[in-house]
């Protein structure tokens, strides 16, 4: 069984429009506040022309003074590609580029005139670092781990995409939680709730729904529905092309976007409390505006949408195979459940009043929390069967494909299928893993692939190829084949193409403005210590074997324990990257290769032994 | 379950190979083993003990999968006690043929006041397919629940079917 760590773990809701941290107190959990009181976080990053970045509040306050500069949303802009988030940027004031790979990047100019692309997983660091520091500050002690929460629709390229913001954040992340599993963990952790609960889950930016059942302590997901562009974001957004409509505004300009998004925002925020709303607006070039609205107007604007998310709600209940009159309790989760429209349809469809116990600003973090908690290992009373939301398989002849596990499955979960070879004397299969519900590949979400090479010369069909999806309890998939007459294996871990790379990870650590953090710094001095000191180990067992001319055998040596001295002492990163190179270049260009094969070797015991990410 | 050698769900759940269960036993039985073996319950082991325990997770996940689900329950029962004879007794008889296809059509020109009586109906029919399949393989005639089983799917198809009518007049 697992021994408690009693390591301060804490729960983010790594939000579109908010952002907050938790940590499980006593029976529940509590969130944790900054000096000013305030649990929320805008997640919004502001980057100034003298090159800082303002996070949460500060950079808010700021969205109208610098409109390009101010990033917002980004949230729906993680783990997709340019060409996905090309109708979505075109909403918003800031810029989004399409980067390499046809990755989404925030371009922001500087000073002299030039501008720097930032990856929505930089951002979303950003972001999480706040958060951190925030709850450090509340704790009054440093936080280094933390269970995050992000939509159940995810896919894996998202997931990953949030991975890879905690880690540039220096945060290690225990663990990818849903959010409307989250959610129900607030929920029902007094233990009086046993019974069947749906998870409504609107947003800023995403809408979740999750049918769960809870029964002793054991939170069991039956089905998850959803769709990641789908939230108070697009409601803003109709609201404020009416605005622009009634103002006879050009929308290309960033000041009149921000200036007509804050006032959507705030429009219908007032019609969740009254029948009209009105709106004095002055934007730029066009004079002071009048516009109201009515809640009426506003919920025949945002129907179609509730309409959607009340389809994904009977899609969910159909997949578990449950009729409305089997749910207990509807759960309420997301600023955007205040909308009186969302919680008339929604009670209307589930035949009773939704529950709204929880805060639905605050349950996902304080869900969070108690999950964090559990996988401390310092509640054993709690257990949270989580399902994948989207099928996994593998592409067969003709580009269709083919699940191997289903969605809604619970994780862990595991699948075997034999497949085999398509033309005669194949002696090699690639393996191209995909994700999704439709019935061909290019419909689906590519997550890797791999080559199954040295099968036996067979006619095609013959050689048995036994395919095996692995997929553990944080949702990563393990993809492992096998020729059943030759015994010929090979596998993967699926970390998905798609996103940033395992080197972009590590060079945006390295480069961005998080340089000084101490964490990577640490992690770096670390690197480079272990590298240095196999150089030089290296680099005498080969000076021993090889025989060279006097002066380059003496112009080694001294470079060799040059570092060597470095090493004894507490030197500093940049005088041993130093030393290292300058070793390296004098091994490099000897003309006598032993010295080079020699260190090589050296190096790549050390990296093997080292267990580099 | 699917790879050679691996051990059937009745195995995995410690349980007798049999139809007649109480469901609401086994679905209990499940929540203990997720409870034990769970890896979130097992963490900080070494690297061959965390690939046991998600093993054993998977291997107790997907056998309640099958469980679970009382056609898929008794088709995996039925393969394991008298392999093959799924394939060999898929000739149904004509008359209970002719019947599926009447029910098919009236499901398929239901009209919204005919849905509950005809859902109501269709579950009847699934309950009496189910009864079927049990008694036959409870009496350890695997044959006669096989087609018994065959047979079940068209009630089965009919209801998801009907599911589909109701959607499509809303």
């Amino acid at each position: 069984m697992t021994a408690p760590t009693n390591r301060l773990v804490v729960g983010i809701d790594l939000g579109t429009t908010n952002s907050l941290a938790a940590i499980r107190a006593g029976r529940g959990a509590r969130v944790l506040r900054d000096r000013d009181g305030e649990a929320l976080i805008p997640s919004v990053v502001c980057f100034l022309p003298d090159g800082s970045a303002l996070v949460g509040r500060a950079a808010k306050a700021l969205r109208l003074q610098y409109p390009d500069r101010t990033v917002f949303s980004v949230k729906r802009l993680i783990g997709r590609a340019g060409t996905e988030v090309d109708a979505e940027s075109r909403l918003l004031p800031y810029r989004v580029v399409r980067g390499e790979r046809d990755l989404a990047r925030i371009r922001i100019g500087d000073a002299a005139g030039g501008h720097r692309d930032w990856s929505p997983e930089q951002v979303s660091a950003l972001v999480l670092r706040k958060v951190r520091d925030t709850a450090a500050q509340a704790l009054g002690q440093p936080v280094d781990a933390a269970v995050i929460t992000v939509p159940a629709w995810f896919d894996d390229s998202q997931r990953q995409a949030t991975r890879d913001a905690a880690q540039l954040a220096g945060i290690e992340c225990l663990r990818i939680v849903n959010e409307p599993t989250a959610a129900s963990l607030a929920y029902g952790i007094d233990g009086s709730k046993d019974g069947t609960v749906l998870v409504y889950d609107l947003g800023g930016g995403t809408f979740d729904v999750s049918i769960l059942r809870i029964e002793q302590g054991v939170f069991r997901v039956l089905a998850t529905a959803g769709d990641t562009h789908l939230g108070g974001d697009d409601f803003d957004h109709l609201l404020g092309e009416r605005i622009l409509a009634a103002a006879g505004s050009a929308s290309g300009d960033p000041h009149v976007m921000q200036a007509v998004r804050a006032a959507a925002e705030g429009l219908k925020i007032q019609l969740s409390q009254q029948d009209r709303a009105t709106l004095r607006l002055e934007l730029r070039g066009s004079g002071a505006t009048e516009f109201a609205v009515t809640r009426a107007e506003f919920e025949a604007m945002i129907a179609p949408m509730i309409e959607r998310t009340l389809d994904c709600c009977r899609r969910a209940m159909r997949d578990c195979g449950l009729e409305p009159t089997d749910i207990d309790d509807v759960v309420l989760v997301g600023g955007s459940t205040r909308i009186p429209l969302v919680r008339r349809r929604l009670a209307e469809l589930a035949g009773r009043t939704p529950h709204t116990g929880v805060d639905p600003d605050l349950a996902v973090a304080l869900g969070a929390a108690i999950q964090a908690d559990v996988l401390a290992g310092n509640d054993k009373s709690l257990l949270l069967l989580d399902v994948i939301p989207l099928s996994l398989g593998i592409e067969t002849f003709g580009g269709a494909m083919q699940k191997l596990i289903l969605r809604n499955s619970t994780i862990p979960t595991s699948a075997t299928e034999e497949f085999s070879t398509a033309v005669d004397g194949q002696t090699a299969v690639v393996l191209n893993v995909y994700q999704g519900e439709r019935e061909l590949v290019r419909d689906c979400r590519a997550l890797g692939s791999f080559t199954l090479g040295g099968l036996p010369s067979l006619p095609a069909g013959l050689p048995r190829i036994a395919v095996t999806f692995l997929v553990d309890a944080d949702g990563v998939l393990r993809v492992t084949a096998v020729e059943q007459r030759t015994g010929m294996e090979s596998s993967i871990r699926i970390v998905p193409s798609f996103g940033l790379s395992r080197d972009d990870v590590r060079r945006m650590m390295l480069e961005s403005i998080e340089h000084a953090h101490e964490d990577v710094a640490a992690r770096e001095a670390i690197d480079l210590r272990n590298k240095a000191q196999a150089m030089v180990a290296g680099t005498r067992k080969a000076l021993q074997l090889a025989s060279l001319p006097p002066d380059q055998t003496f112009a080694v040596q001294k470079s060799a324990r040059a570092l060597e001295k470095l090493l004894a002492g507490a030197a500093d990163a940049a005088a041993l990257r130093a030393a290292t190179d300058e070793l390296g270049r004098l091994t490099a260009t000897i003309a006598d290769d032993v010295i080079s094969a020699a260190v090589q070797r050296a190096l790549s015991d050390e990296q093997r032994g080292g267990g580099l990410a | 379950m699917n790879r050679d050698g691996a051990p059937d769900p009745f195995t995995v759940f410690g349980i007798e190979h049999r139809l007649d269960l109480d469901e609401r036993a086994l679905e209990r039985r499940y929540l203990q083993l997720s409870r034990d073996c769970h890896p979130d319950r097992n963490r900080g082991g070494g690297a061959a003990d965390c690939a046991a325990v998600l093993a054993r997770a998977a291997e107790i996940n997907d056998s309640w999968r099958v469980l679970k689900d009382r056609w898929e329950r008794a088709r995996v029962l039925i393969e394991l006690r008298a392999p093959g004879v799924l394939d060999d007794q898929k000739q149904l008889d004509p008359e209970f043929l002719a019947g599926a296809l009447e029910r098919a059509e009236m499901v398929a020109n239901a009209e919204s006041a005919e849905l509950p009586a005809l859902r109501q109906q269709l579950r009847a029919d699934a309950d009496a397919a189910w009864h079927g399949v049990r008694d036959a393989a409870t009496a350890g005639d695997f044959a006669t629940a096989a087609r018994r089983l065959h047979e079940s799917k068209y009630v089965r198809k009919a209801m998801a079917d009907l599911e589909a009518r109701a959607e499509a007049i809303a």
